[in-house]
């Protein structure tokens, strides 16, 4: 941020964006922060319309940033330490006035939440191997200390059991990891949610669902711990919907987007393994999907199958394409069966769908096409009408899971694009 | 309220950020403007337009424009060096 540099700095917003942008000028220490406001939405105004619009908002960045100088000179804000414990406050113990009270305040989903009363968060906390006011992460756009107490308090709203909370915190994590972009992932007009694949040991003994329907409902750890998390990023990371997270449409993955691997059914090896982590580690690995998006094949040989795999991912109104991305696949354990079963490692399988799904630059639309032509240049030099746009940077960011129960379907799952996943190892111990 | 219970708060610790005035100038004439291009469609020809009034209505001296490689990233270090270097005043871009 400018601002910070010392710099005199002003941000234009449009009118949807200035909201935003003033909670977050404030959350990084510069609550007046001069804003020029354009109306939104701007992307779609004429030439000459924006002239016009160039013409006032040039005397608005005149008007802000001219004026005497601030009594203290600007310096870098530090954070003080997190050491205020979470606060408590009376409620309703009617459930349903509970929950109407929790939505008053801004605190739920949009579903009935369990009380955070002093016993759960205590039961819960004692599952943490953590001191209660440990900062376990700093979680954009309001840089909310995410703490150990915090962390357990929306998992009890959540419905999550206290053994759930070391996945939840190696999740949080795990999510503050720059390359993870939660930033933009929170802020951001689309739809992306953070989904959570849960590897070893840690799946199993908490029961997650990594077989039939493991992407839908029943579980309930599938259910509660993507809750967890969505509160997490809504109460202390502050993307309250239609305010800091400005999603146009959102998805239904916002309430839970929560699954394992089905290790058992993988011919190859799992994501685990894949990360680096060593066998009967347990993992948590963040991915910042768009979606999910069923692929029901009957093709019963490889080539057969990558063909339609590679078909489905290559849409153009796509961020993966736009910005060099990280898609994503979840095959049944029928379509890797075949895939294995016909010679192709993961690796393998990678490489064919990065060659397979490269889409001719001129099935985007202008505009997009002129947004891809300027962020992937320094990948792919000069891209043309027909330059082939690969959907990654490199086939090994192609992410593959298997998942699921029997049946002739696969689901791609695209991504946000300006993102990449991160594992985080759980704190787990089968002895416990 | 009838009977209630005690439970806790979920949010984050009050923030702790100490709030700090933006800086100012005295005034747009002679000065090195600087602006980051969010890459949104349209918001380049808004910087087009913006330094040119800067430069003729206001008197800037100079006008430097950087284009961030996407919306969803921040500018690079080598870009906000530069502008913290040569620039008076920086103008960002939010928004659709």
């Amino acid at each position: 941020m400018a601002a910070q540099q010392g710099l005199a700095a002003v941000t234009v917003c449009s009118t949807a964006f200035s909201d935003l942008g003033r909670v977050q000028a404030k959350a990084l220490g510069f609550s007046a922060l001069p804003i020029a406001v354009v109306p939104h939405p701007f992307g779609i105004r004429t030439r000459s319309e924006i002239h016009e619009i160039a013409a006032q908002c040039a005397d608005d960045i005149a008007r802000l940033v001219c004026g005497p100088k601030p009594r203290s000179a600007p310096a870098v804000a530090k954070r003080l330490p997190p050491v205020r414990r979470a606060e408590m406050v009376e409620a309703p113990s009617d459930i349903d006035d509970f929950s109407r009270f929790c939505h008053s305040r801004k605190w739920g989903d949009g579903l009935p939440l369990v009380p955070p009363t002093a016993e759960r968060v205590e039961h819960m906390l004692q599952h943490a191997g953590r001191a209660p006011d440990e900062a376990v992460a700093t979680l954009a756009p309001a840089y909310g200390t995410a703490t150990v107490e915090n962390i357990a308090i929306n998992a009890v709203l959540a419905g999550c059991y206290p053994e759930y909370l070391p996945l939840i915190i190696a999740a949080v994590e795990a999510m503050a990891v720059p390359r993870f972009n939660l930033q933009a992932i929170q802020a951001t007009t689309h739809p992306v949610a953070v989904w959570l694949i849960v590897n070893g040991p840690v799946a199993k003994h908490l029961k997650i669902n990594g077989g039939g329907n493991c992407l839908g409902s029943g579980a309930w750890a599938n259910a509660t711990l993507g809750r967890a998390l969505r509160l997490i990023l809504q109460n202390v990371g502050g993307a309250q919907p239609g305010v800091m997270d400005r999603a146009t449409h959102g998805q239904p993955g916002k309430y839970t987007f929560c699954c394992a691997e089905n290790e058992t059914e993988n011919p190859w090896q799992p994501l685990v393994a894949e990360r680096g982590f060593a066998p009967g580690c347990s993992t948590v690995t963040v991915v910042g999907a768009a979606g999910t998006w069923n692929m029901n094949s009957h093709a019963k040989d490889a080539a057969d199958l990558l063909r339609v795999v590679a078909d489905t991912m290559a849409f153009p109104a796509s961020n993966d394409y736009i910005y060099g991305g990280e898609p994503w696949l979840v095959l049944s354990p029928e379509h890797a069966r075949i895939l294995q079963r016909d010679g192709l490692s993961k690796t393998d399988v990678r490489h064919r769908l990065w060659e397979l799904s490269k889409m001719p630059a001129h099935r985007l639309a202008a505009k997009d096409y002129q947004r891809a032509r300027h962020s992937r240049r320094s990948e792919l030099g000069e891209i043309e009408d027909d330059s082939p746009l690969p959907i990654s940077v490199t086939p090994d960011d192609i992410g593959i899971i298997v998942a699921g129960g029997p049946g002739t379907h696969s689901v791609y799952v695209p991504t946000f694009g300006n993102t990449r996943s991160v594992t985080r190892e759980v704190a787990f111990s089968a002895g416990r | 309220m009838g009977a209630g219970i005690w439970v806790f708060e979920p949010g984050a610790p009050p923030s702790d950020v100490p709030q700090q005035s933006p800086q100012t100038i005295d005034g747009l004439a002679g000065k090195v403007i600087g602006f980051i291009d969010n890459a949104k469609p349209n918001f380049n020809n808004l910087v087009d337009d913006l330094a040119e009034v800067m430069v003729t209505r206001y008197g800037a001296a100079a006008v430097i424009k950087r284009r961030k490689q996407s919306a969803a990233i921040p500018a690079s270090d080598v870009v906000m060096r530069e502008l913290t270097e040569q620039c008076d005043v920086v103008v960002t871009g939010s928004g659709d």
